[in-house]
């Protein structure tokens, strides 16, 4: 495959990543949260997948696979059942409303822009793009974990986070070595099976999967 | 044979969590006791070789083991041994008061085996992003042990664990990332080139930018599993509302685990960026824990919660004493990480024992426990007094090496504040625990039968504790040498 086409790629899929992760910020639906999520993921993934196959990289190519497998259709899945036994489908009283968390997201765009602008010259080259939409992504998952009070919003917002890492990993290094990578895509199946077990723990004692009741431990 | 040792090790807790999930409490508890007693064995075979040969690197150069994976190794199997010990007495009252279910402790046991094997695999490792696997591993499954009582209080507790922790080692594995970058210039994108030893050799050929960056993420993510102030906040929580033995591990040898990640981070900046740059960052924020524990442990009323912050005030005090480092300050380290580790969950285990007993956590509702508990009464005490580092506590010993250490080395101010924070801290500890032993216990309360066992349990570690204070055997005193020589830069 041509390198140019690889690059065009990649920064189509950088685009796209941020703008999911914009529209993650402002919709309040959780159940679009879970399909944004793996839109992002599967954006990351195939961007993986094409670098490696121009690049003749086995390693990033299986790095683009496993999240694609383990991000983009797992995972979504696993929230996805959870949501349905949860009473709780909607973003509520969130501490920012939508508008808000619309302007803190493109904020975070420009921010992540500016941030790593002028650090080009990492190795594994390519798109100068992933890397800025890498920590859009990292920012965005934060926004998310700090703004939300729905738990499954917030693990989609861990998510987030973690995609933005794995992606930061894609543009700096092209990947982590191999077995760091399957230690990771293990350890996120884990944090998940923890996740659902602790959310079935919490509907059985609370009746919701809101965070809200959660605000007695002090001092 | 190396490698079959770290099999054992690793592979009996696992493969002992899978059979102990569906089992009764007696079969259960046999097949943890057996697991851990195996798995110890092995780790601690390990440690005799690392100290006795030298650095064992084996299994292709993902294992390896020099002076600090071995005395971690060697706090770790003592501390999950003692916990595993522990829980029998522990799930027996919880069955008993019907806080747990008849299908619980199979389920109990299997996660803390599981728990068990992602903290001896942590040290085993040279490669930091599997470093990294492991400690992320440990926090999924442990909190899951914290939420194991299903309370709100417990639930809330895991979720905070889940998620700050989550997001911590999040930052622990940009860290990692950035690490990995600043080597692949020169080591090229290799597997190895996330090997601690690789990046130690390299030293001055990686990028000293992204190591720098490295390291501040490392310090914000690992800084959250250490419970370093201002990431602490998920810690008294997680700490007081795990079941005990489980507190005792977390407090122990987890908190501890996290540092060695650290230090590894700051072994490799400083290796590449010259001393000085992570030695300020780690004194800093020790200060700031010791600074911020403080006023908890003054106006604290909750048992478990006050010997948290306990560890958070140690955990501060430890990253303190590696910001100073000097051979001095670095052995204090090495003898505080093993002294903490026993006498803090020998603190933890009692505490649980009291609270079964008086049904409250409340330390205005703890009275009279010398009379009323035979082992844990003055267990605690003696625990939560060694730890403050009353002499002739090792941990005294410990403080006392650190803080001169530290004037050696030209930290004279952040010695003396830092020696003010733990005295007061002592004067906090002594002045709720000590009470405890005497005066009127509720009614309700019953007065507990002697238990030799328990005796043995409690009196052991601490004794440990007290003879570590006094005088070091020959054999120690070489492998204390081992360790600080690791700390202080030797990566051979």
């Amino acid at each position: 495959m041509n390198g140019d086409i690889a690059i065009r790629a990649v920064d189509i899929a950088s685009a796209a990543i941020v703008l999911l992760g914009v529209w993650l910020a402002i919709t309040r639906s959780i159940g679009e949260g879970t399909w944004l999520l793996a839109g992002q993921s599967l954006c990351m993934g195939t961007a993986a997948l094409i670098v490696g196959a121009t690049r003749g990289s086995i390693e990033l190519m299986i790095g683009g696979l496993l999240a694609i497998a383990v991000r983009a259709v797992v995972l979504p899945i696993v929230l996805r059942r959870l949501l349905r036994d949860s009473p709780v489908r909607h973003e509520r009283h969130a501490y920012l409303g939508p508008r808000a968390s619309a302007a803190a997201a493109i904020v975070i765009v420009f921010v992540a822009a500016l941030a790593v602008d002028g650090t080009t010259g990492f190795p594994g080259g390519g798109s100068i793009h992933a890397l800025p939409a890498a920590v859009a992504e990292v920012l965005t998952g934060l926004l998310l974990i700090s703004t939300r009070r729905k738990s499954l919003s917030m693990i989609i917002g861990l998510l987030v986070f973690e995609n933005g890492v794995t992606l930061a990993a894609f543009a700096i290094t092209a990947g982590m070595p191999l077995v760091v990578e399957l230690g990771i895509s293990f350890d996120l199946l884990i944090v998940m099976a923890v996740v659902q077990v602790h959310a079935r723990r919490m509907l059985t004692t609370f009746g919701s999967l809101s965070t809200d009741r959660l605000r007695s431990l002090r001092g | 044979m190396i490698e079959v040792l770290v099999l054992v090790a690793l592979g009996s807790p696992i493969v002992g969590g899978l059979v102990a999930w569906r089992l009764d409490v007696r079969r259960a508890t046999r097949v943890a006791v057996a697991a851990t007693a195996l798995a110890t064995i092995a780790a601690l075979s390990l440690v005799w070789m690392a100290f006795d040969r030298g650095p064992i690197v084996a299994a292709g150069g993902v294992v390896r083991i020099d002076g600090l994976s071995a005395w971690l190794l060697l706090v770790v199997s003592a501390v999950v041994l003692l916990a595993i010990v522990a829980s029998p007495r522990y799930l027996a009252s919880e069955l008993a008061q019907g806080h747990i279910r008849e299908t619980d402790p199979g389920r109990y046991y299997a996660l803390v085996l599981w728990f068990i094997a992602s903290l001896l695999a942590a040290p085993l490792l040279d490669n930091l992003g599997l470093l990294w696997v492991a400690i992320e591993t440990a926090t999924g499954v442990s909190a899951l042990l914290v939420g194991f009582h299903r309370t709100p209080g417990a639930l809330e507790a895991a979720w905070k664990y889940l998620i700050l922790g989550s997001v911590g080692i999040g930052f622990a594995l940009l860290g990692t990332l950035l690490l990995y970058a600043s080597s692949v210039e020169h080591l090229g994108e290799t597997s190895d080139a996330l090997n601690w030893s690789r990046l130690m050799s390299s030293g001055g050929a990686l990028d000293p930018g992204l190591v720098r960056l490295g390291f501040l993420f490392a310090l914000v993510g690992y800084g959250t599993k250490i419970g370093l102030a201002p990431f602490h906040t998920w810690l008294p929580d997680a700490h007081s509302q795990a079941p005990s033995p489980v507190s005792a591990i977390l407090s122990g040898v987890t908190l501890a685990v996290a540092l060695y990640a650290l230090i590894r981070f700051h072994l490799v900046a400083d290796a590449a960026l010259g001393p000085g740059f992570s030695a300020m960052l780690l004194v800093a924020f020790g200060l700031l824990s010791l600074a911020v524990a403080l006023p908890f442990l003054v106006a604290q009323g909750d048992l478990k919660r006050l010997l948290a912050y306990s560890s958070i005030e140690h955990m501060g005090l430890l990253t303190i004493a590696i910001g100073f480092g000097g051979p001095l300050a670095l052995l204090g380290a090495t003898v505080h990480l093993l002294a903490h580790g026993l006498a803090k969950a020998i603190a933890f285990i009692t505490a649980g024992d009291l609270v079964q007993q008086y049904g409250s956590r409340r330390l205005g509702r703890l009275k009279g426990t010398l009379a009323a508990a035979p082992e844990s009464g003055p267990g605690l005490l003696a625990a939560t007094l060694l730890v403050g580092g009353l002499p002739p506590s090792a941990v005294f010993a410990a403080e006392f090496a650190i803080l001169v250490g530290g004037v050696e080395r030209g930290w004279t101010i952040a010695a003396a504040v830092a020696a003010l924070l733990l005295a007061l801290g002592l004067v906090a500890v002594a002045f709720h625990v000590v009470p405890m032993g005497w005066g009127e216990r509720g009614r309700r309360v019953s007065i507990r039968q002697a238990s030799p066992a328990m005796a043995t349990l409690v009196a052991g570690p601490l004794g440990v504790v007290v003879v570590l204070g006094l005088w070091t055997p020959e054999p120690l005193a070489r492998a204390l040498a081992a360790v600080v020589a690791v700390l202080g830069g030797a990566h051979g």
